[in-house]
């Protein structure tokens, strides 16, 4: 199952215990031009009649090397680039590189300031998870989910273009605190809003999750195991999703995230076998509700005070590396920063969990049928812009 | 813990040399020796202590004299996290710097390696599919080193065209400067490289 | 020649009883979720924008296009600095000293004739970092979004060529 295997024609495929139709293989490839592909990724697929053999992922068609990038900009300029490689979940991306320029500044953020990342972070895990809510509906052939979530979502980032006036690529969270305060006027909205997302959320489940047909597009089709996700270091609802509780949010907290009751929710196999494309749905649900639950705590807890903490005009960060991981709605983000001491980074080097998720196509894909690699490639929830950087 | 984990695995791989590099600020990391770079990652994976078994990334860091990688090793087990080095020699276009693949040990490393090839320049010796993974296979050159210059051509389209270029307002400074014969007056953001006109630039603040 | 393995998606085994079962799951939960979706009939408002004929407001500190209101900039290169793209060009030349003393709004001794102010929107990314670091605050995010052009070059905004003045009348705050 290596993933660049020349096959021969005269080669015997074998499926389960049986032998399949054997004509040529024949090569498709998918993308990078292709909605189901959620960007630009490129999957080249070989065939057996209907039976994918083989599927190799090709990248790089959004490839901008914004480490590079990095190398020549200032400690502050980095930020609205970092929010251009997960830009379904920008705040996330920000928050993370934040925390490790302040750790290696030693800075203090104010109270205010971490209760609104946690805020912020989480209505964006909100949003993201409801893309994936909408366009995995669409993949597998039900559009109308899809009008809801954006719906839901435009809300959100109506609430997040008010604080930072901008839609997705907010440079909001800065290092040392977030640029802008919010209001009385915006918690109240947000309550409102949780109150009734959360009733909706519960319909839009049983309008896709519970029903029948999902159920059978998705239950026990691109099962991914325990190991198998450990050996490829997969991440987030990924990993959750095949029965490993471990949310970074509550192993190594950052943030306020140690002071907020919350569960993590794993895949069962309740509808097939754990770890399949059913289970990482509905980790993403249950997910959604535990944000809820965080906002809610935050909304009972958030103080008044300053937003920004002291940070010099011309942020030197002082000569070391660091390795800091935090939890995005996608998996694990990881910033590696090594620093000469001079006013930009020596080496910025970004851990992408959508990178690794892709890695993880050539093992979900053999033996399954061309329709069910679509339902695979939705279920992981990648975004090219993080995988490519 | 690193030193715990260094002496296990001088104990365990002979002349791998591990040393502890402890860090004040930010995160402290273990050297070993490139040469052991596959039985060190095996001990660490079946190290009953720790139990290294996710690989998160594996990064280059180019330094003027040598190619340093980073192992991110991590333990969802035991809630762990490791930063293993090695260091290389920065060798050239046609004689990259080898290191054996860890592919074995973690497939999480086929990418990962691939990537680390692309933008670095490292062959990783008993990878299974060894290519390029971000950029095009025919491009020439690895980003991420220091001294890379981006080709002219590719495929025959020019990289950065000059007429793409808005050479108009970035030379109206210069231009300013030569009308008035009196540099010291005049102060303008582009920031030429040749000329010391960044240094202007900071003055103007 | 070789032989490839491949697993099978594991299939519960589908027996008459399972497959009526099937059917009536089917039917019943897409009855419940076309429940759903025909409540969206009458009982919840309309949500899209109709865009040409309707325009949404953006919110206060909403950023859209760039503004330089060149009057009450004092060249201080800060915006040129902060820019992660280097999209803005400037270039000032030093006031003669006997040159009658001006000041911004805020009280700011002007030390420098602007000479050139050109932001390229083309290349600009929408940061803020360069409003946020100006010291006089002349130079704005405004809430206009309707400005797509046909060339490249219609992209650069001179703040300094007067037709640049005639939309400062309608947008700035």
């Amino acid at each position: 199952m290596s993933t660049h295997t020349e096959h021969k024609t005269d080669d015997k495929i074998i499926l389960g215990d049986q032998e399949v139709l054997k004509s040529d293989l024949l090569t498709l490839n998918m993308g990078p031009q292709h909605p189901a592909t959620h960007g630009v990724l490129r999957v080249e697929i070989k065939t057996d009649s209907e039976i994918v053999v083989d599927a190799i992922p090709h990248l790089g068609y959004l490839h901008r090397c914004f480490e590079k990038h990095a190398e020549n900009l200032d400690y502050r300029g980095v930020i609205p680039f970092v929010d251009r490689m997960d830009y379904l979940a920008a705040m996330s991306m920000e928050w993370g590189y934040s925390l490790t320029i302040e750790k290696m500044l030693g800075t203090e953020v104010p109270k205010r300031a971490e209760y609104i990342r946690v805020l912020v972070a989480e209505l964006q895990r909100i949003a993201s998870h409801l893309i994936f809510f909408g366009t995995y509906a669409i993949d597998l052939g039900a559009f109308t989910p899809f009008l809801y979530a954006f719906q839901d979502r435009e809300e959100i980032l109506r609430l997040f273009e008010e604080l930072s006036g901008a839609r997705m690529l907010y440079n909001y969270v800065w290092i040392g605190g977030v640029w802008n305060d919010v209001t009385d006027d915006h918690l109240k909205r947000i309550e409102k809003f949780l109150d009734r997302f959360e009733e909706d959320l519960k319909k839009y489940h049983s309008l896709v999750g519970e029903n029948k047909i999902f159920i059978g597009r998705t239950a026990n089709v691109g099962v991914i195991t325990k190991e198998q996700a450990f050996d490829y270091g997969a991440t987030g609802p990924v990993l959750r999703s095949t029965g490993v509780q471990w949310d970074l949010r509550k192993k190594r907290p950052f943030g306020y995230y140690e002071k907020f009751d919350f569960d993590i929710p794993v895949g069962v196999g309740e509808k097939g076998s754990v770890g399949d494309c059913w289970d990482r749905y509905h980790v993403r649900v249950l997910e959604m509700f535990e944000s809820v639950k965080i906002i809610r705590q935050v909304l009972a807890g958030i103080e008044a005070g300053p937003v920004m903490g002291k940070v010099p005009k011309i942020i030197k960060v002082p000569a070391g590396e660091i390795y800091m991981r935090t939890e995005c709605p996608r998996g694990e983000l990881g910033y590696h920063l090594i620093s000469d001491g001079g006013k930009t980074p020596y080496r910025l080097k970004v851990k992408s969990s959508c990178f690794t998720h892709v890695s993880m196509l050539p093992v979900m894909a053999p033996g399954q049928m061309v329709a069910d690699l679509v339902a695979s490639i939705g279920s992981i929830d990648i975004v090219l812009g993080e995988v490519d950087r | 813990m690193h030193n715990q984990i260094a002496e296990t695995l001088n104990k365990a791989v002979p002349g791998c040399n591990a040393v502890v590099n402890t860090a004040t600020i930010g995160d402290s990391s273990i050297t070993v020796d490139s040469n052991f770079i596959l039985e060190v990652c095996r001990t660490m994976k079946n190290c009953l202590n720790h139990e290294f078994n996710v690989l998160q990334v594996i990064t280059g860091t180019d330094y003027p004299d040598r190619i340093e990688l980073t192992y991110v090793l991590a333990s969802f087990t035991k809630n762990l996290e490791l930063l293993l080095k090695t260091n290389l020699p920065r060798g050239d276009k046609n004689n990259l710097p080898k290191i054996n693949s860890v592919v074995s040990v973690w497939n999480a490393a086929n990418f990962q390696e691939r990537e680390t090839y692309d933008m670095i320049g490292v062959e990783f010796v008993g990878h299974p599919d060894f290519r390029r993974i971000l950029c095009p296979y025919d491009w020439d050159g690895h980003a991420l080193r220091k001294d890379y210059v981006v080709q002219e051509k590719y495929l025959d389209m020019v990289v950065d065209p000059p007429h793409k270029n808005n050479t108009d307002d970035q030379m109206f400074g210069k231009r300013l400067k030569a009308e008035l014969g009196d540099p010291k007056s005049v102060s303008a953001s582009w920031k030429d490289k040749d000329s010391g006109d960044a240094e202007e630039a900071k003055d103007g603040e | 020649m070789e032989t490839i393995h491949l697993k099978k998606n594991i299939e519960p085994d589908l027996t008459i009883a399972q497959w009526f079962r099937n059917v009536y799951e089917a039917v019943k939960t897409t009855a419940i979720g076309l429940g759903i979706t025909f409540k969206y009939v009458w009982a919840k408002p309309v949500v899209t924008i109709e865009y040409p004929e309707v325009r949404e407001e953006l919110p206060e500190n909403s950023r859209s296009r760039l503004f330089n209101d060149v009057e009450n900039c004092i060249a201080c290169l800060q915006c040129a600095t902060a820019c992660p793209v280097d999209c803005i060009y400037i270039a000032a030349v030093k006031r003669p000293t006997d040159a009658p003393k001006i000041k911004t709004k805020d009280g700011t001794p002007i030390r420098l004739d602007l000479k050139q102010y050109t932001i390229d929107t083309a290349l600009c990314c929408y940061c803020g970092l360069c409003t946020t670091v100006c010291p006089t605050e002349c130079l704005t995010h405004t809430k206009d979004y309707e400005y797509a052009s046909y060339t490249l070059a219609a992209m650069k905004y001179n703040y300094l060529a007067p037709e640049i003045r005639a939309w400062r009348t309608r947008i700035v705050k």
